[in-house]
């Protein structure tokens, strides 16, 4: 199948730690694109690690990673995450001095996606992660934390990226809210055709999806 | 173009934090604007009083160099008297070749020449003057020279040793007087002009017409005499008075009253006395003391005081060597009034001096806080520079949006201040000029009146020494202190936000997005 993300006997240790106490240590994940994954792991396992370099947030470590053959290292991280991959996080990351449509077309804009009426993306996107459209107008801090976490799935995909990284991305919110953002998840890999990967430390997250790789601390 | 509706819906939608930012920017541009508007009128109340009072340089005997160059040589009071007669005036084609100079803007002479004059009282009280005067130069003189005994003011032994004590304490003027007394002796000095535009003290207003006026025709036998010599003598425009050459009184000549002249300056007659320095001057013009001069066969000859008018303070020093390369005699001095004029400027030089360090605190302290509202304003957006940057947004255009915010906020601000600072600073400047504009403002109407002409029209060439344009600059001097303060404020607000943006770019690209968001969460 298609190997759009490839996780090539990756190592690393954070910059202040000591000489041999790697975070993560040979890891060899392989992701493709109709699927969706889960990485599990324990608190302080070290997933939060391995998706910022993943996502190419953080680049000094040993081995490869690669996008379609292609070094993250030798890419231009801006625009990979920019265009490439989308972001979803534990705790949202939404910018609180703008609403909710604005989010959204802030990451078209900053992707230059060519996109013909911007409003009317974001709002079908907000549609389509179960947010009514009277909400595009609000100020995100004063959306719930499930509708926040909607907005932020909204943004992943206003860019029609392949890849969809989740950083725990249920981890504040109840279980159904949680079986709903699943579900989206999953219909994004099945029917839209893209690679999820959703980091979690929950046992019915890693239930529902398709293949589910574990991180053990210090290994 | 997304960064520039980014940076605008920030501003908007953080009012609180920019008008904080703006406040204070507010504050210290007001504060700068007002500096710099003292400045610039300081700028102004000086270079006015420049274009107003030239500096300029005059040649006068140096008498104590002559003196002690004589004492050293061991001569007799006589053989003194004698060489000092033999030093040599400058002639009016030297005066010409010293003003030929690179350093001088414009020159001018006068002739004076002192005669007796038939049936006219002097103004004088020298007679009680004197007295009381010479007592102690006496005293001095007698322990200097013991041969020497002349209580008498006219007599030539007299003006010779003590004119010694006099020039010790005068200024320019003084020395010119006694150059003056060198070329004959007479009640009366007869003072030429060449033109209008020569004649400084009536365009100075030292002198003004009180009666008649100064003839235009700088041929004829006519003459302004004193408010004081009128009175003394009954004498009145129209009157005639008879001058009398002091080497032969065979030889007068008449001279028509066309004006009467008062001087208003007190201050310069350094002894009381009942009458101005100038009560027993007769002015006409060159044409006419040349005439006396050249009836005479003794060789007549008049003092010529040249004045040079240069361009500047360093000029001087310049002239002086150049023209004691063209041959003035070691015994002559060069003095100005260099040290007057700065005098009389020191007081605004000050302020302009104060102004300037106030300004340098004041930009420095906006600065300092420029940066640390901009550090600290970064600090404060740090979970938003991590997102912007999660989401792929570069390095340069986080810091591009950042600086932009500030920018649009600084210019506000600066906007604002400046224009309160600009309204208040027009009444601190007016209240720092405003002698100089009501001087300046009155000045053309007054200089004719002082030549006592209604309809005063300078040709071409006097205008320039008017100060006609100068007038009109300070009548519009409001509109040219504010605009060319608010600009020079904008340009320093600008390079100053754009300074401390720096701050916040290198923290921009020092920032991990990923330690942000870790914090966070
Ligand atoms: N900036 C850092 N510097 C040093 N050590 C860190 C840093 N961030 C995380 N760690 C350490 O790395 C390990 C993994 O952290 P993290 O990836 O956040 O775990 P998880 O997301 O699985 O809970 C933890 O033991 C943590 O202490
Ligand atoms: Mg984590």
């Amino acid at each position: 199948m298609d190997k759009v993300l490839r996780i090539d006997n990756v190592s690393y240790r954070y910059k202040d730690a000591k000489k041999d106490e790697y975070v993560l240590k040979n890891i060899k994940y392989d992701f493709e694109k109709g699927k969706i994954y889960a990485i599990k792991g324990k608190s302080g396992s070290g997933k939060t690690t391995l998706l910022s370099l993943i996502s190419g947030l953080e680049k000094r470590y040993e081995g490869n990673i690669y996008y379609k053959d292609k070094s993250l290292k030798k890419m231009d991280l801006d625009t990979y995450r920019n265009s490439n991959i989308g972001i979803v996080f534990q705790s949202y990351n939404l910018l609180p001095h703008l609403n909710a449509m604005e989010n959204i077309i802030l990451s078209m804009d900053i992707s230059k996606v060519k996109v013909k009426d911007k409003k009317k993306k974001a709002i079908s996107l907000m549609e389509d992660v179960g947010l009514t459209s009277s909400l595009a107008k609000r100020r995100v801090l004063k959306l719930s934390g499930g509708e926040q976490q909607r907005v932020a799935i909204a943004r992943s995909l206003s860019y029609n990226p392949e890849i969809i990284l989740a950083d725990e991305p249920t981890g504040n919110l109840d279980k159904d809210t949680e079986n709903d953002i699943l579900n989206i998840f999953k219909r994004l890999a099945h029917d839209d055709n893209k690679c999820v990967i959703i980091v979690t430390h929950s046992t019915n997250v890693c239930n529902q999806v398709d293949i589910v790789y574990e991180l053990k601390k210090n290994n | 173009m997304y960064i520039i509706k980014n940076a605008l819906t920030s501003i908007r939608r953080n009012k609180g934090r920019n008008l904080l930012i703006g406040i204070i920017i507010i504050v210290i541009s007001c504060a700068c604007a007002i500096t710099l508007a003292i400045r610039e009128s300081a700028n102004k109340v000086v270079s006015a009083y420049e274009q107003k009072n030239p500096i300029e340089v005059t040649i006068g005997m140096n008498r104590r160099s002559l003196m002690e160059s004589l004492k050293q040589d061991d001569k007799s009071q006589e053989e003194m008297i004698n060489a000092f007669n033999e030093i040599k005036e400058p002639t009016e084609e030297e005066i010409i070749n010293y003003g030929n100079s690179n350093y001088v803007k414009e020159y001018y002479y006068t002739y004076s020449l002192g005669v007796d004059a038939k049936d006219l009282t002097e103004a004088t009280d020298s007679l009680v003057k004197e007295t009381t005067e010479v007592k102690t130069e006496v005293d001095t003189k007698r322990r200097t020279f013991p041969g020497g005994d002349s209580k008498f003011p006219g007599g030539p032994t007299s003006s010779g040793s003590e004119e010694t004590t006099t020039s010790r304490r005068t200024t320019t003027k003084k020395t010119e007087k006694i150059f003056n007394e060198k070329a004959s002796g007479g009640a009366f000095t007869l003072i030429g002009y060449n033109s209008y535009e020569d004649m400084k003290d009536f365009i100075n207003g030292n002198y003004t017409i009180t009666e008649g006026e100064v003839s235009s025709d700088f041929n004829s036998n006519s003459c302004v005499i004193s408010e004081e010599l009128a009175q003394l003598n009954n004498l009145e425009v129209g009157n005639t008075i008879t001058v009398i050459d002091t080497n032969n009184d065979k030889n007068t000549y008449e001279l028509i009253i066309t004006g009467i002249y008062k001087e208003n300056t007190e201050s310069s007659s350094s002894m009381s006395s009942m009458f101005s320095n100038s009560a027993n001057n007769i002015i006409t013009n060159i044409n006419f003391v040349k005439q006396i001069v050249s009836n005479n066969s003794d060789n007549l000859t008049p003092s010529i005081t040249p004045t040079f008018i240069v361009n500047s303070k360093d000029d001087i020093e310049k002239f002086t060597n150049e023209i004691k390369e063209k041959g003035l005699s070691e015994y002559y001095e060069v003095t100005s009034n260099i040290e007057e004029l700065e005098n009389a400027t020191k007081s605004i030089t000050n302020v302009k001096t104060f102004a300037n360090t106030f300004l340098i605190i004041s930009l420095i302290i906006g600065a300092v806080v420029l940066i640390v509202i901009n550090m600290i304003n970064i600090r404060e957006r740090k979970y938003e520079i991590g997102v912007l940057r999660t989401i792929g947004m570069k390095k340069s255009k986080v810091s591009f949006q950042f600086m932009l915010e500030l920018l649009t906020v600084c210019m506000f601000a600066l906007l604002i201040g400046s224009g309160i600072g600009a309204a208040t600073s027009v009444n601190v400047a007016n209240k720092l000029l405003e002698n100089e504009i009501a001087n300046t403002n009155n000045e053309v109407g007054d200089i004719g009146k002082n030549f006592g002409k209604d309809n005063f029209m300078p040709d071409m060439d006097a205008k320039k020494n008017f100060k006609v344009a100068n007038v009109n600059q300070i009548n519009d001097m409001n509109a040219i202190v504010d605009f060319k303060v608010l600009g020079q404020l904008f340009g320093i607000g600008i390079i100053l936000t754009l300074i401390s943006s720096l701050a916040s770019m290198i923290a921009i690209s020092r920032f991990s997005p990923l330690t942000i968001l870790k914090e966070r969460s």
